[in-house]
């Protein structure tokens, strides 16, 4: 059995360039596709807007910013992507990130998924809460925490 | 996400002299302004007061989180003010506000803004929190209060 469907998990960072690119590194290696799966956090949007810390038209607006961050993210991966000449499909999701990025992996029935590095955890409460955390947790399939973005870059490189 | 690494002692105000929503806003963002980690004084105040006129912050039980994304601010900051007499704010359950937490970020910090704001919501709705902060006697213990209720598990 062989990796043939890897999913990369992004917010959108500095950092979510490094993780794509060590996803389209392993792309490459494997000779596998990419999904590039960003998720707009329409969870906490809904919950600051009970608690009355944003206002209807500000969460409105944010939900606008994300999904353009979101798309501006996915074209500039998929820019990445072609240049190393791999299989690649960007999806931009909305809901709870961990859930949406979960469903997505099983529902693609991907052999791995290619994360970002994780947080540092300070209290059981964050592992409660921490989309990232959660997303490694409850992942169907075999994870990748990518850490080291000198490495990554000089990986990157070589394919 | 981390609320305490964000907020230092010298940016707390235990004592507002302010007796308006406004001014008490103004007390606290320039105060914290003033200690260099904001680009545009002026700026930011301005559109910190701009937020607050569209709707108030003030969302009960004696709390307000007035709030902006302006590039008047180079990276992510926070303040915290107290008042013992309470502040009209036009708030959600008409109480006055006691604990107020000024917060600027730039245009760029989409996910970190969330994810702190998120935090910081669910910290005030804990009463004990909320008590610890009123009766905190120096601002080094505001920064330790939300450290500690940060490592408490939550019910649900």
């Amino acid at each position: 059995m062989s990796i043939n469907n890897i999913v990369v998990s992004v917010t959108g960072g500095e950092q979510s360039i490094i993780t794509t690119k060590y996803a389209i590194y392993l792309a490459k290696l494997l000779n596998a596709k990419l999904t590039a799966v960003y998720v707009v956090d329409k969870k906490s949007l809904h919950d600051l807007l009970k608690s009355r810390i944003f206002v209807e038209i500000e969460a409105l607006e944010f939900e606008r910013e994300l999904e353009q961050q979101g798309k501006h993210f996915l074209e500039r991966a998929k820019k990445l992507a072609d240049t190393k000449q791999i299989q690649y499909e960007g999806l931009l999701l909305e809901g709870v990130i961990h859930e949406q990025v979960v469903s997505k992996t099983k529902a693609l029935n991907a052999d791995l998924l290619v994360m970002g590095e994780l947080k540092e955890i300070i209290s059981i409460k964050e592992t409660y809460f921490d989309e990232g955390e959660r997303i490694f947790r409850e992942a169907p399939c075999p994870v990748v925490v990518v850490k080291n973005a000198q490495k990554v870059e000089a990986l990157y490189k070589e394919v | 996400m981390k609320v305490s690494s964000y907020l230092k002692p010298e940016h707390c105000l235990l004592d507002l002299k302010s007796a308006n929503k406004e001014d008490a806003i103004k007390e606290i963002a320039i105060h914290f302004a003033d200690k260099g980690i904001v680009k545009d004084k002026a700026a930011f105040t301005a559109e910190i007061l701009k937020r607050e006129k569209i709707g108030s912050t003030g969302i009960g039980c004696g709390v307000a989180i007035p709030h902006a994304r302006t590039n008047a601010v180079g990276e992510f900051v926070l303040g915290f003010g107290r008042s013992e007499k309470g502040i009209e704010f036009d708030s959600i359950d008409g109480t006055k506000v006691h604990l107020i937490f000024v917060i600027g970020t730039n245009l760029k910090e989409l996910n970190l803004y969330l994810r702190f704001l998120a935090e910081l919501s669910r910290l005030i709705m804990n009463e004990n929190f909320r008590n610890a902060l009123l009766r905190a006697q120096r601002p080094e213990e505001i920064v330790s209060i939300i450290n500690k209720y940060e490592k408490i598990k939550p019910l649900n």
